[in-house]
């Protein structure tokens, strides 16, 4: 209790209704009945009836769940395996690498990989998307993982070595808990990054394969109805319903594991 | 909810059904077909029509040119046309598969864009001219026959910053070139200095270059002025009326004359499906369905058979369907060469650091 | 040495496997591009070029000695550094605050009040921008509030919409939980009885901050930084949205080259410099970071 000043709690809170002010404005304005959405003119649920007959839409929200429960996944591994190796080993190239992929302008790395799976006859799809979003997630979890491990007890392992576990056992029973907050955030963000990636999605997608954003961002000009608002808070409610299933599932994978 | 998840499974279920039969690919602008068209050609060709959209003309080409594939039928903008088919992205149309052709108005047949349509069939078209707040022009009393609403501080100023212009180098240019009395197409690097100056000067009376928001803006009331596309402009009228707006949104064709955005269809050289694609052009060169999209959007018609079928008050609305005198005055953007290209970018990013 | 070699190999090696196929390999491809000539049509020209006097690549440096000859690219790349490193600050400022509250919470809700700072963000980018425009805009209840304020002082009412202050608000809001998240994973593991010895020893609350807390977390903040101001760097579609007239960034102009003026050898070239200077600070912020650690 000592240690939660009023200051802190008011900065907090500041800092959460700067976050929720603009969501606000989404979710009610989808309840409203205009449909430039330019101003408030009435209420109505008429948008997420319209959201439930979409079927275009529906199956660009499905598809953007699954690539990026998909890419996070892939990216959350990779990336973990990086930011150890960027912590622990020297790995000559890969500190640039990772940092490249966070730096590269986003039309760039579209391009590139656009003609690179055209050079390589991969056809352009779900898979094709889900290979960029891999790519441009990997340097988020790695950057959180190594900052996680910086400063970290390493007499912890050094101990269980001693005590006869190999180096996999030691992972597995020391370090991973240790760093599991860390993955956990990695792989939110990089599941974040990939639910609303519209550039890089744009590029590498194939010929029928649609995602939220590719709808979204292509009706920018005239019709970004109520109901892109409706698919929103929809998306937002759906995620959050099954993260906080999984971590019903998996306990406090956010948190460090009690000590005492 | 129980709704949504039922709705959801379906929708998780459904798609899969399709992939086996015939599917056209159309690469389209968004909302630039009307949902019961599509419908239509669906039960005509016994087809599933899968969109998927870009929102700029250079969004097609950036991903042709990187080598995407897939696609049947594309819809850019006439001035890209050539330059497609140079490069071996559009195959040549057969005739012989579109007898509606002929009822495209002369005057928007194959000409300097396409000689004898080898490549493309007409779409629809919109016109770049200027949208405003009647009420807030009219108490304010400015004039906006002409560019000058727009590139002319003395009247700009007037507008409390309340404009907005189009976020294109080509656009702003363009009419900018027309308020200078030159041809859209000019490229003598005199005049573009000349254009620079203008659009300078005015730039401090801009609230921002938009491309996207603007009819919100327009419909909401807080810009007042645009320099934007006509359909669009239509779709801000539309917006406020349904807002119950004090005010109407207005088109006006200045009088120096304006950009003619042409839109056709064209078949990709890689199409898949050929066959379909030249079923869908046919279909979409029928008068009814050409109409639908008039109806839904505003946009202008160069198809003779649907005029009959567009609701009057758009027929009659000038700035969507321009009148003889007018005409004469609209010019199509023809396409530059990477040189052009490159000074006209660096003239622009001048422009926005400045 | 020798397993820790193979396990150097095991843990680093796909990763980087990975990175090489899919990025490095792309990547080259467009370094080559940045030394070829723009296509006519768009892309690039053909690599190799036949002429009477035979076979020859055909490259230039051109698109570099633009780059660097002309002062207006330069001069926008600082901005884009002045924008994105303010809008880093103020992300720390804010974000610093919220983890630590997260960081010390009950355990119960800790886990919850992470997921609300990243909930919004599952929502669409562009309906959230709007939503800040709206705010930004003259007709909003918070600046009709402000303006009502400041016209008590007797002072013109202003607009923050179209303004480089919206650029940088909105640079902030949508990059904040990518400083919350890695400060919190940091921040979460220090050990309270640090603090509690600092306190016995007769450390004041801003001290315990100052010497223990903030030294501790520097990792996090490094990491949040990066994560924020690098893409922040080479970012469009914020300043395009919101920027106004004079919101343009280098990131804008990165855009155009492929999505308006199809000059992809200018575009490679700007985009490389644009990494390798995010990558060259970067460097040079973690030489100064450990040069510092106590």
């Amino acid at each position: 209790m000592k240690r939660r000043s009023a200051w802190l709690w008011c900065a907090a809170i500041a800092v959460y209704l700067f976050l929720y002010a603009p969501l606000a404005i989404v979710v009610l304005y989808s309840f409203n009945d205009s449909r430039l959405n330019a101003q408030w003119v009435g209420f109505t649920f008429a948008w997420y009836e319209k959201l439930f007959h979409n079927e275009a839409m529906l199956v660009a929200a499905r598809n953007s769940l699954l690539i990026a429960l998909a890419a996070a996944a892939a990216s959350t591994v990779l990336g973990t395996m990086a930011g150890l190796a960027l912590h622990r080993y020297r790995l000559r190239l890969l500190p640039v690498l990772v940092l490249a992929t966070i730096a590269i302008p986003e039309i760039l790395m579209g391009v590139s990989l656009l003609i690179f799976f055209v050079l390589l006859n991969i056809t352009l799809g779900m898979v094709s998307i889900i290979l960029a979003h891999i790519t441009f997630c990997i340097g988020f979890v790695a950057l959180v993982v190594r900052a996680r491990l910086a400063g970290m007890d390493e007499s912890l392992t050094e101990a269980a070595r001693d005590l006869g576990a190999t180096p996999a056992q030691a992972f597995r029973w020391v370090t991973l808990p240790l760093i599991m907050p860390g993955i956990a955030a990695g792989a939110l963000m990089a599941f974040t990054l990939s639910l609303d990636d519209f550039v890089i999605t744009f590029f590498t997608a194939g010929a029928g394969s649609a995602t939220l954003p590719l709808q979204i961002y292509t009706m920018v000009k005239i019709a970004v109805t109520p109901e892109v608002n409706a698919v929103s808070t929809l998306l937002m409610l759906l995620t959050l319903t099954l993260i906080l299933i999984a971590t019903r599932l998996s306990p406090s994978v956010l948190q460090t594991e009690n000590r005492r | 909810m129980n709704r949504a998840w039922i709705v959801l499974l379906l929708a998780l279920a459904g798609p899969g059904a399709w992939a086996q039969t015939n599917e056209l690919h159309l690469f389209n602008w968004n909302d630039y077909i009307a949902p019961e068209t599509v419908e239509r050609f669906q039960q005509s060709c016994k087809c599933k029509v899968v969109q998927t959209y870009y929102s700029d003309n250079e969004e097609l080409v950036a991903k042709l040119a990187a080598g995407a594939k897939g696609y049947d039928v594309l819809v850019p903008t006439s001035n890209y046309v050539l330059g497609m088919a140079k490069a071996g992205w559009i195959q040549p149309l057969d005739h012989a598969k579109l007898p509606s052709l002929k009822n495209v108005m002369p005057q928007y047949r194959g000409g300097a864009y396409d000689p004898g349509n080898k490549y493309s069939a007409p779409y629809a078209m919109s016109i770049t001219l200027i949208g405003y707040n009647e009420a807030k022009i009219q108490e304010l009393g400015v004039p906006v026959g002409s560019w000058a609403a727009v590139f002319d501080p003395k009247i700009v100023s007037k507008l409390n910053k309340r404009v907005t212009v189009l976020d294109s180098q080509s656009e702003v240019l363009a009419a900018a070139l027309k308020y200078l009395g030159y041809s859209v197409n000019d490229r003598d690097p005199k005049h573009w200095e000349e254009a620079k100056q203008v659009i300078l000067k005015a730039k401090p009376y801009w609230a921002a270059f938009n491309a996207s928001s603007y009819i919100k803006e327009l419909a909401s009331g807080n810009i007042w002025l645009v320099h934007g596309y006509s359909n669009d402009i239509f779709q801000a009228d539309k917006g406020a009326q349904e807002a119950k707006q004090s005010f109407r949104i207005r088109h006006s064709l200045p009088k120096e004359g304006a950009v003619l955005a042409l839109d056709v269809m064209v078949v990709a050289k890689s199409a898949p499906r050929p066959d379909l694609a030249h079923q869908f052009v046919n279909f979409m060169l029928e008068g009814r369905n050409s109409a639908e999209l008039t109806n839904m959007i505003g946009s202008g018609n160069p198809n003779q058979d649907a005029l009959r079928y567009i609701r009057p008050e758009i027929k009659a609305n000038k700035a969507i369907f321009a009148d003889e005198r007018s005409v004469k005055t609209l010019e199509q953007l023809k396409d530059m060469t990477p040189k052009q290209r490159q000074l006209l970018n660096r003239i622009w990013t001048e422009i926005k650091s400045r | 040495m020798a397993p820790d070699r193979s396990r150097k190999w095991l843990v680093g090696g796909p990763p980087l496997a990975y990175l090489l196929v899919f990025f490095a390999a792309p990547l080259a491809i467009m370094a080559l591009a940045s030394f070829r000539a723009p296509g006519d049509f768009g892309g690039l020209a053909p690599l190799v070029l036949q002429d009477e006097s035979g076979a020859h690549l055909n490259v230039t440096p051109e698109a570099y000695a633009t780059l660097f000859s002309d002062f207006l690219y330069g001069w926008l790349f600082l901005k884009s550094f002045a924008y994105a490193a303010f809008a880093t600050v103020l992300c720390l400022a804010a974000g610093y605050p919220l983890a630590l509250l997260i960081a010390r919470s009950p355990r119960k809700y800790r886990d919850i009040l992470v997921l609300l700072v990243i909930l919004p963000f599952w929502s669409n980018f562009l309906i959230r921008v709007y939503a800040w425009m709206m705010i930004l805009g003259p007709q909003s209840f918070v600046m009709r509030a402000l303006n009502g304020a400041l016209g008590l002082a007797g002072i013109e009412p202003v607009s923050l919409l179209y303004t480089p202050a919206a650029v940088v608000i909105t640079l902030v809001y949508v990059h904040l939980p990518f400083m919350v998240l890695p400060l919190y994973a940091n921040l979460e593991k220090h050990d309270p009885a640090l603090l509690d010895a600092a306190q016995d020893l007769g450390a004041g609350a801003w001290q315990r901050f100052w010497r223990v807390t903030f030294p501790l977390s520097l990792p996090g903040v490094y990491a949040g930084a990066a994560l924020v101001f690098i893409p922040a760097f080479g970012i469009f579609a914020i300043p395009d949205l919101v920027g106004g007239t004079g919101g343009i960034m280098i990131g804008n102009v990165i855009k155009q080259q492929f999505l308006d003026t199809r000059d992809w050898p200018f575009g490679a070239a700007l985009s490389l410099v644009l990494m390798a200077g995010a990558i060259a600070l970067s460097g040079f912020a973690a030489l100064l970071g450990r040069g510092t650690r106590a």
